[in-house]
């Protein structure tokens, strides 16, 4: 059966025909993208369906094999993307009609009509290339796929930032790009090596073994910068808050929740599961970055007035603790930091488009000192935006807390079998900093959505059903899952149960 | 079944709301009561099961992979208490339908409130920490949003004397602010919890209560690492934060911003009874595992500390009030100090029962009578347009059944024999004196200020001349008059509760140390004693003695009005710093403010600018506008490298961009979309290879 090839290529096969049907038809268009999303969301699930460990693989030679493997690892991830991107298609309808409007307004009236359709042709052309490069990365089974994937979903992405973008999206885009080209440039040279000595492009074939101790190290070190400055670790996340803020909206919503979060999947792909040895010696480190990285982050976003570099930076601040679950070595930690995967992508998911629905029904702001008391006016909004909130603090039933008492509940155990103070010390410091999430979460609710409304808010009314029930879609995933995470455990869980046994 | 029925009654009324609402309002108010009703049924039809000492319990899958499940354990702790707050939040339900009459936004208002009542419930039949830990912060959400649920903050919906500043922070918050404050405080306490059941799992693998008092191997692991006092104090960090003991007591009286309906139900029902159960679930499971009580002694130790010291506290808050609702928040936040000393004593002694029935004893009475005094509270805001006690005075006329409902619950309140309060607080300090005598002292003392605060607030607003701010109100048409029936009859009958209560007090408590004594011995095989003696006679006359000073001193100033106690204070410059330091809350909580909100935040913005701005950002511009010089090199390289270091990364931005656009501008759209289709063609050929 074909399913994931499917999956992975029909997106890139019809983003032509995605960018001529716009042209033609205009906004109405993105049905099409939103319904070759949904089939392979679909097809995403039923391969997941069939079996836990489900691979099509195809003769690549002489590169090895071209395989798509939707393991316990991948799924989680592979689902989340295809999910977030399908309600995001309609999200964008209403959205970016009105950002392209904007943007086209200032030409000419006979000219504007076909600006118009060309642009958002042009944006869902993107956004198929750039979901499809984000879902190939999760799926890849060869080092040299994997790294076309992973520049896959850059490029695209950087031309959405650079066309549809705000401010000053030419320097925006620009950091955005050469950063985390950079990263991936790093990344590409600590694969290199693994397969130049393992003789091997396949992670099959990779071998822990056959990398000379003294080489080990400064893979470990490639891998690890590079993944960290898609994750956005602390030190090396200044391309992020610049490129949150300044997408539109519901390239924001995919950027911070589906991308981000694939560093950390490869993170575990490769140092936890491909390099073992090398693992163990990294995790002290990562543990403190990822530390460094949560409260840093979390500060950060204490001190922006623009509600997207709120939310930019509790995102880098997430990704602190996603890197802190993985350097647990411990099974249930790291299946923590999988889980907070997808709890963190349904929250952000859930806050850029709120963020995305207050700059629509307000005209455009996004200044938190000219917000206010929009909860009576935006009631379906408000709760979505609460329910993210919920979710990034870690408050039953919301998935948030399961992954992170997982997350915190691995380093704890973790720190016992390894007998050291010192990480226990680090984990209970981890959970003391986190009521600083509580504290900025909270803190934009009220300043965004509670207290008086400004005289100039007064009209403001709901946004339209296309936006709303995307919305609230993605706030109930975050609720069932939180109260019954098995969907998600019974894959990861196990999997890793069996690489650790810790 | 049925225990499961009792929490997820509620549950379902608190999602039906939203779809009753459709129906009408009268339809959903109706339907939001019945299910809590329900609950209270459910619960009640589980009383036999607790008198004759059994237990249900029943248990399904949760999350396999990691072999947890979730369950039910209704024993005679958690079936006494489950009644105890679905009965109280009913009645408080009932009383809602009166008091929030002709408010907006109430299908939010019952959504929570049952929401409230579900999680309160959840956390009493639980079987293990985790699913406890989700009515935790359950009733945490719902906190939060009904103390906020005025939320658009009218100047009058702030708790608070407005203008009230300490060292130059202001004292008034708003609702949302008050609910904000509520849900961070309880955060602090919650993740100490949080670390300590995760310290338990480590070493268990389990969070069921069942299995951590059957296998306690991890005890000996903990105990051998020095950590088994420590985690048991951890978790006892969640009681403290979800009961307002001191350190993390400021959030309770700002709690008061909310509608007077859900301050009765936090402080009587739930919320803050949440932290006592926690202590009561959890200490017989320690002492089990302990194998001997002084490795666990620590935590007794600082249990019982920690609720004298708040007793007292609190108390001493209590007598400078103004607000008739922050008098009763201190009054339960010292009340619940003395539960927690119970507890904590119950540890300490040989009698493990006797603490123990004493703190649950005092639980159930305070319940019923700090029920009826904020219902009684709430009749009165809505009667008298204020909250202000010296705003009120003479009420007793007008307002009778008031009147009387509230002089019973705040006598119960004072330990006036022989109502309920008198019996739990007596059976506090019979348990507590053999234990320790500073603690007792402590307890006494606090029990005097109790009586004090008492009178007072009785005495202000119902005894001496009408205040003129009635006055006013008279004239400008307002005739203060009684509540209707829907609020007074709830809490007339908690007031016959607590005088028949009081009746049977004796009868009461020997049956509770029967049935609580037995279910710790039984299943916990925790030792108590049998005999024992019911009434401690230096306890009783201790009692008797600070009733009579207190109530003479309220009497003389407060009812009978014949000293001026303004006039006392502010002629004696000792008193009149006290009072201030009491008013100003003895600064804990602007000491709070000053650290914990100025301070990271006055840190966070420097460390933007500083560090985030001023240096990572700059380098990272440098080195972008660097990269495209170096990239657009050619001759004009030098002159440019130059330029980008003397103009900064002010005009780098700039720099790039203007390079960009050329790239860009005309042809950018086919530009780009070649470049992206180039790339799948790529991967598409690769594959074909």
């Amino acid at each position: 059966m074909i399913l994931l090839a499917q999956a992975v290529f029909l997106p890139i096969a019809l983003s032509p025909v995605a960018y001529l049907l716009g042209k033609r038809f205009g906004a109405r268009s993105a049905w099409f993208s939103f319904v070759i999303l949904l089939y392979g969301t679909i097809l995403t699930l039923l391969a997941a369906s069939i079996s836990p460990d489900y691979i099509e693989s195809y003769d690549w030679s002489p590169l090895g094999t071209f395989g798509l493997r939707a393991d316990g690892l991948s799924i989680p991830f592979a689902a989340t993307i295809y999910i977030l991107a399908t309600a995001l298609t309609a999200y964008s309808i209403p959205y970016m009609t009105h950002r392209i409007n904007e943007e086209v307004s200032n030409l000419p009236e006979n000219e504007r009509k076909s600006a118009f359709n060309a642009k958002i042709g042009l944006y869902f052309a993107f956004y198929l290339l750039y979901t499809a490069g984000m879902y190939g990365t999760v799926l890849a089974t060869n080092l040299i796929q994997f790294y076309i994937f992973f520049e896959l979903m850059l490029i695209p992405s950087y031309f959405l930032i650079a066309e549809f973008g705000y401010g000053d999206r030419d320097r925006t885009s620009y950091l955005y790009f050469l950063w985390t080209h950079i990263g991936a440039l790093v990344l590409l040279a600590g694969l290199l090596t693994i397969a130049f000595f393992s003789g091997s492009f396949d992670y099959a074939g990779v071998s822990d073994a056959s990398i000379p101790a003294l080489v080990r190290g400064w893979v470990a070190a490639a891998i690890t910068i590079g993944l960290f400055v898609k994750l956005a670790a602390f030190g090396l996340h200044i391309w992020l808050p610049h490129a949150h803020a300044e997408a539109p909206a519901p390239i924001s919503a995919l950027l911070s929740p589906a991308m981000i979060g694939i560093g950390g999947y490869a993170l575990i792909r490769f140092m936890v599961f491909l390099l073992p040895s090398v693992y163990e010696n990294i995790t002290f480190v990562i543990a403190i970055w990822g530390l460094v990285t949560m409260i840093y982050g979390g500060s950060m976003a204490l001190a922006q007035d623009d509600i997207k570099r709120v939310l930019a930076y509790s995102s880098i601040s997430q990704m602190g603790y996603l890197i802190f679950g993985i350097s647990t070595a411990s099974y249930v930690g790291i299946s923590g930091s999988v889980l907070h995967y997808v709890s963190h992508g349904l929250a952000k998911a859930i806050l850029f488009m709120t963020a995305g629905a207050i700059m629509l029904q307000t005209g455009g702001i996004r200044n938190i000192s000219k917000l206010g008391g929009l909860a009576s006016k935006l009631p379906y909004t408000a709760t979505a935006a609460l329910i993210g909130f919920l979710v990034i603090i870690g408050i039953p039933p919301m998935i948030g807390f399961q992954s992170e008492w997982m997350i915190f509940s691995g380093a704890i155990t973790g720190s016992f079998h390894q007998g050291s103070s010192l990480h226990l010390a680090i984990a209970i410091l981890a959970l003391v900093a986190t009521p600083l999430t509580a504290g900025y979460a909270l803190l934009t609710m009220k300043r965004v959505f509670f207290g008086k409304l400004p005289d100039h808010l007064s009209s403001v009314r709901e946004a339209s059903p296309i936006i709303t029930g995307p919305l609230l879609f993605l706030a109930s995933l975050s609720v069932i899952l939180g109260i019954y995470p098995s969907i998600v455990n019974d894959r990861i869980v196990p999997l890793l149960w069996m690489v650790l046994g810790v | 079944m049925i225990p499961w029925l009792v929490w997820i009654l509620p549950l379902i009324g608190a999602m039906l709301t939203p779809f009753v609402a459709k129906m009408g309002a009268k339809v959903r108010d109706y339907v939001a009561v019945a299910f809590s009703f329900l609950a209270a049924v459910f619960a009640a039809s589980l009383i036999p099961t607790a008198l004759a000492g059994e237990v249900v319990h029943s248990q399904v899958e949760w999350i396999p992979t990691l072999h947890i499940t979730a369950g039910v354990l209704a024993d005679p702790l958690s079936i006494l208490m489950a009644n105890v707050v679905a009965w109280i939040s009913f009645l408080i339900m009932v009383y809602s339908i009166g008091y929030m009459k002709g408010e907006a936004n109430l299908t939010r208002y019952w959504f929570f409130m049952n929401f409230f009542i579900a999680n309160m419930l959840l956390i009493v039949l639980s079987d293990n920490f985790l699913q406890l830990f989700f009515g935790w912060e359950g009733v945490g959400l719902a906190s939060y949003a009904l103390i906020g649920f005025w939320h658009t903050d009218e100047k009058e919906r702030w708790v608070g004397k407005l203008g009230h500043q300490a060292w130059k922070l202001p004292q008034t918050y708003s609702p949302s602010h008050a609910g904000m404050k509520a849900l961070v405080t309880t955060r602090v306490g919650d993740i100490a919890f949080l670390i300590g059941i995760l310290m338990l799992f480590a070493f268990a693998g389990t969070f069921d209560y069942g299995k951590l008092a059957a296998d306690t191997s991890w005890a000996r692991e903990l105990a051998a690492l020095g950590l088994l006092a420590p985690v048991a104090i951890l978790i006892f960090g969640g009681a403290i934060g979800k009961s307002a003991q001191f350190p993390l007591h400021v959030w309770l009286p700002d709690a008061m911003a909310g509608p007077t309906a859900v301050s009765a139900l936090i402080h009587a029902a739930t919320m803050v009874k949440a932290g006592v159960f926690l202590v009561a679930r959890v200490a017989p499971i320690f002492v089990v595992a302990a194998g001997s009580i002084g490795l666990i002694m620590p935590f007794f130790e600082t249990v019982a500390w920690v609720g004298a010291f708040t007793a007292f506290l609190a108390a001493t808050q209590a007598m400078v009030s103004k607000e008739v609702k922050k008098v009763l928040a201190y009054s339960t936040v010292s009340q619940i100090g003395f539960m927690m000393l119970a507890l904590g004593v119950a540890g300490l002694s040989g009698d493990f029962a006797a603490g123990y029935t004493a703190g649950f004893f005092h639980l159930t009475s305070h319940a019923i009578f700090k029920a009826a005094l904020f219902m009684g509270a709430g009749t009165l805001l809505h009667a008298t347009k204020t909250k202000y006690m010296d705003e009120m005075g003479g009420l007793r006329g007008e307002m009778k059944i008031t009147f009387v409902a509230m002089v019973i619950a705040a006598a119960s309140l004072s330990g006036i024999p022989p109502l309920s309060g008198f019996w739990s607080k007596d059976s506090i300090l019979g348990a507590v004196l053999p234990v320790s005598s500073p603690l007792f002292i402590i307890a006494v003392v606090t029990s005097l200020i109790t009586v004090f605060y008492s009178f007072r607030m009785i005495g202000l607003i119902f005894f001496g001349a009408k205040s003129q701010h009635l006055e006013r109100l008279q004239e400008g048409g307002h005739h203060v008059h009684e509540a209707p029936a829907v609020m007074w009859v709830p809490y007339s009958i908690l007031a016959a509760a607590t005088v028949g209560m009081g009746f049977a007090g004796l009868f009461l408590e020997g049956l509770l140390r029967d049935t609580l004594g037995g279910y710790v011995e039984h299943f916990y095989h925790v030792p108590t004693l049998h005999a024992h003696e019911v009434i401690s006679i230096p306890a009783v006359m201790s009692s008797l003695v600070v009733i009579g000073i207190g109530g003479f001193l309220g009497y003389y100033f407060y009812i009978s009005r014949r000293g001026d106690p303004a006039r006392i204070i502010e002629s004696n410059i000792v008193l009149k710093n006290l009072y201030k330091f009491l008013e100003n809350r003895w600064y804990i909580n602007a000491l709070y403010y000053k650290i914990f909100v100025d301070g990271i935040l006055y840190s966070s913005i420097g460390l933007f600018k500083r560090l985030e701005k001023g240096f990572i950002d700059r380098s990272s511009d440098a080195a972008a506008s660097g990269s495209i010089f170096a990239a657009a090199a050619g001759n004009k390289f030098d002159v440019h490298v130059v330029d980008a270091v003397v103009n900064g990364s002010a005009g780098a931005g700039q720099k790039f961009s203007s390079l960009l656009r050329k790239i860009q501008t005309g042809i950018a759209e086919q530009y780009a979309f070649a470049f992206a289709v180039g790339i799948g063609l790529l991967i598409i050929v690769m594959f074909l290879l």
